[in-house]
């Protein structure tokens, strides 16, 4: 449902379905019947929240309690936005199309830092007090999660309480201990002190930062009982986790407009880059008879013919071949059809291609992440050269001729010989099209290039290592175009793209920042900025601007080589791998050397302590 | 096999589903409702549904068509709007099921009511709304720029208006007749945006499609 008020306004606005809610699967409650109302918020539009998986998990599994009434809220884009507050309408919610104010929790999901400017939008266009300090009394408890949760402290002024790790648990027990002190009548305060010992819960308000001559932090003190480190929560048996049987199907076409059924938590692999990969530890999978069942429900319940089967690295599922198999057995009858997304391109083979083969041929996408084997060994990547051409020799012999490889510059230990081998690679993808028989014939190939800007981010071997400066990623971009003319590849046979080098310097600095951050994110908001992750919107001058206001300089953040032994803004958060462990590995990036992966051999990052998962596979 | 069409009411946050989405929802409800349906054999196969004449974003209908074919003849089709109910979101209502009687090349004609409102406030009252309406639709030509494929056109449309009906009642409300589909289509949008210009005050339309006509007037079945 929307507020009547917005009737006239829809149709002066883009794609007016982002807002009026009503698709089938939406929970309707009666208000007066549920003792706790929590509005969801994605800080991004209809299209891309509706495709977010945790949403999905966390409204179902909220809703599925009588007492909680949980709904959706999204960012206005920037044309409705206009439209609200010209005419004083608060940002609503889509199944009641009450306004945020109305709401004992607002929950915002952290995806990613660019999105931020974005959370202080909608609680402004909610009309809750932007401060935590300035709202009052027990109701708009706000609350946050997910990924960028690790390291929350940019946002700490604004955000009551945070969810580390997995949510399935902690929310519902922090929403229950909510209703108790509505009942007895307890104070906010009261409220968010009992919150804080529920493990998993971060009540930043609770602890006390100081800071050091030098800028960097010299105690994180906590009050009140709070406990002094904050451990993430973890499922730990997949299969009997909470997953939805049920989505919110939309009524106009999103980002990811498909059935999504979770196939594991983590990532065995460690690639020293990768924040997902060190946080979601242990690997913990479902197994092949859970996932065909929960699949199979999801696809009769939403009438969706396209399941994605989503992981941090799908063919790395233990059983992979086998899972496919058994979804077919019922799939194929019923015209669905199976997406296997994050291929590693040592895990591509022929069983799988057969399984996941659609008619429709599109192009294949690896992501190799570094052009050099040193380099990928520098940062873990395990993937090998000629991995990589017999893989692109299956897919060419298969009928593809398009092929996308991702990269990152400006990674740790990276030279320009390093950069210059992305281009050369490329061109060894095109000679091994010319050189396999059974290619496609009358078809020329395409490669395309893709880099982006490495972002150093905590709870990772990298997290102490400086952002190369925008000069220097620039620099950088253009010597992969001047390698790619001077290899004398044909530039319709490859495109070459990258990104603005200007996101992921705001990103460096939010993902790595400290409580002193709080107050530019203010200032910027001040000044209008949200959607950064949208280009038409994302403007740096406009940053650096609020830097300024604020006497912050961002390079203390991103550019900034920080020191082993230094405390860390996120150091009081516990995701299970430990410092030692982090440093470990990042000194054997130093060294060029590759680590072996979780099925491999034991590492001993520390999650062994969560009693389950990969750590205590058989081998 | 059976050339079936159902119609159903679209209404409410459902009138916000583009014409392109519309076939998206659809295509999903047959998939839950488990119908047994024709799928094309080409290369790219997919259940096989068609629409006899698109409604525009933001339009209520309570006349909307859609094709498609039954593979099994003994299929009970009084259950079938039922069946899609359940699978549809609220703002859609299958509410008759039944063998195409007609083509939709023999669409001739369309009924919308229009209820017509200032945008902002108490800028116009309805009555002199109403008045200045029925002032424009008795203008001897009224000339609109019409969209064609090739770029803007000067139109008079006031032979298109095939019946105009006031409606009473306290609100700027009528009934408005039009030419609809596939070879001459006149959207009501085209005169009340002319008509808003011609009194230079921004409108809002409230517009429901609520009959759809063959060659002598006969419903659309």
């Amino acid at each position: 449902m929307y507020p009547e008020t917005i009737e006239k306004l829809l149709l002066k606005v883009q794609k007016p379905g982002r807002y009026v809610g009503g698709e089938h699967g939406e929970a309707i409650k009666d208000k007066r019947q549920v003792d706790v109302r929590f509005a969801f918020c994605f800080p991004d539009i209809y299209e891309i929240g509706m495709s977010h998986l945790g949403i999905k998990i966390l409204y179902s599994l909220f809703n599925e309690k009588p007492y909680i009434w949980c709904e959706r809220v999204f960012a206005p884009w920037i044309d409705m936005e206009e439209q609200m507050r010209a005419h004083d309408i608060p940002l609503w919610a889509l199944e009641s199309g009450d306004p945020l104010s109305d709401f004992d929790f607002i929950g915002f999901t952290l995806q990613y830092e660019l999105s931020y400017s974005n959370i202080l939008n909608m609680l402004e266009l909610g009309g809750i007090p932007l401060l935590s300090k300035d709202r009052h009394d027990l109701k708009h408890i706000v609350v946050a999660g997910g990924p960028c949760a690790c390291n929350p402290e940019p946002i700490t002024d604004f955000i009551d309480i945070f969810f580390l790790g997995d949510g399935e648990e902690v929310d519902l027990e922090v929403i229950e201990l909510f209703r108790a002190c509505k009942k007895e009548g307890k104070s906010r305060e009261e409220f968010l002190r009992l919150a804080s010992r529920i493990k998993g819960v971060y009540v930043p308000s609770l602890y006390d930062v100081t800071y050091n001559d030098d800028g960097t932090i010299n105690a994180v003190t906590p009050r009140d009982g709070a406990p002094a480190v904050i451990e993430k929560r973890v499922m730990m048996n997949m299969d009997k986790s909470y997953y939805p049987d049920n989505f919110v199907v939309p009524n106009i076409e999103i980002v990811h407009d498909r059935a999504v059924e979770e196939i594991f938590r983590g990532c065995i692999r460690g690639c020293r880059f990768c924040q997902a990969g060190f946080l979601y530890r242990p690997v913990r999978e479902k197994s092949v008879e859970c996932i065909s069942r929960q699949t199979h429900a999801l696809c009769r319940n939403t009438g969706y013919d396209e399941v994605s089967l989503s992981s941090l690295s799908s063919s790395d599922y233990t059983q992979v071949v086998p899972m496919l198999k058994e979804l077919n057995s019922w799939a194929k009858p019923e015209n669905v059809s199976l997406s296997l997304p994050s291929l590693r391109v040592d895990g591509f083979s022929d069983d799988i291609l057969n399984e996941i083969k659609t008619v429709r041929k599109s192009g294949l996408t690896f992501a190799p992440e570094a052009g050099s084997q040193r380099l990928r060994d520098a940062i873990n990547k395990n993937v090998f050269e000629d991995e990589l051409m017999n893989t692109c020799r299956v897919a060419f012999e298969g009928g593809y001729t398009t092929v996308k490889l991702y990269f990152m510059i400006g990674l740790p230990t990276e030279t320009m010989d390093d950069v210059a081998d992305i281009a050369n690679l490329g061109k060894k993808v095109l000679d091994t099209f010319y050189s396999t028989p059974n290619r496609p014939k009358g078809k020329a190939p395409r490669v395309t290039l893709s880099a982006s800007s490495f972002v150093p981010k905590p709870f990772t071997p990298f997290q102490w290592e400086p952002q190369d400066t925008m000069d220097t990623l620039r620099e950088k971009q253009q010597h992969i175009k001047k390698s790619i003319v001077d290899n004398k590849i044909s530039l319709s046979k490859m495109t070459y793209n990258y990104h603005d080098s200007d996101t992921s310097y705001l990103e460096a600095v939010f993902a790595r920042g400290d409580r002193r951050l709080n107050a530019v994110m203010l200032e910027a908001h001040k000044k209008g900025i949200r959607f950064d992750g949208w280009s038409d919107c994302f403007s740096l001058k406009n940053w650096l601007e609020a830097f300024e206001a604020c006497g912050i300089d961002p390079a203390f953040y991103a550019n900034r080589r920080r020191s082993f032994d230094e405390i860390l803004p996120w150091d009081h958060l516990d995701y299970g791998v430990t410092k030692d462990f982090l440093h470990r590995e990042c000194e054997r990036a130093y060294r060029s050397e590759a680590s072996p992966n979780c099925r491999e051999k034991c590492l001993g990052c520390g999650c062994t302590k969560y009693k389950g998962g990969v750590c205590y596979e058989k081998r | 096999m059976k050339n079936v069409r159902v119609f159903y009411r679209k209404d409410g946050a459902c009138k916000y589903i583009s014409h392109l989405d519309t076939n998206r929802v659809m295509l999903r409800a047959i998939g839950k409702s488990r119908l047994n349906i024709w799928r094309t054999e080409g290369f790219n196969q997919h259940a096989y549904i068609t629409f006899a004449l698109p409604l525009s974003l933001g339009f209520a209908s309570e006349c909307e068509s859609m094709d498609f074919r039954i593979l099994d003849d003994d299929e009970d089709l009084s259950a079938i709007p039922e069946r899609m109910n359940a699978c549809l979101p609220e703002g859609i209502r299958v509410f008759r099921c039944a063998e195409a009687v007609h083509k939709p090349a023999d669409i001739e004609s369309a009924k919308y009511a229009v209820q017509i409102e200032p945008m902002n406030e108490n800028e116009i009252s309805f009555s002199e709304l109403s008045e200045k309406w029925r002032d424009f639709l008795s203008l001897p030509e009224i000339i609109v720029q019409k969209k064609t494929k090739k770029g803007m056109k000067d139109v008079d449309v006031k032979p298109y208006v095939l019946a105009f009906e006031m409606k009473e009642g306290e609100k700027a409300a009528f009934d408005l007749t039009l030419p609809a589909g596939s070879t001459l289509n006149i959207n009501p949008n085209l005169l009340i945006d002319a008509f808003a210009q011609s009194v230079g005050i921004e409108l809002y339309a409230d517009i429901t499609r609520v009959g759809i006509y063959i060659k002598g007037g006969e419903d659309f079945a």
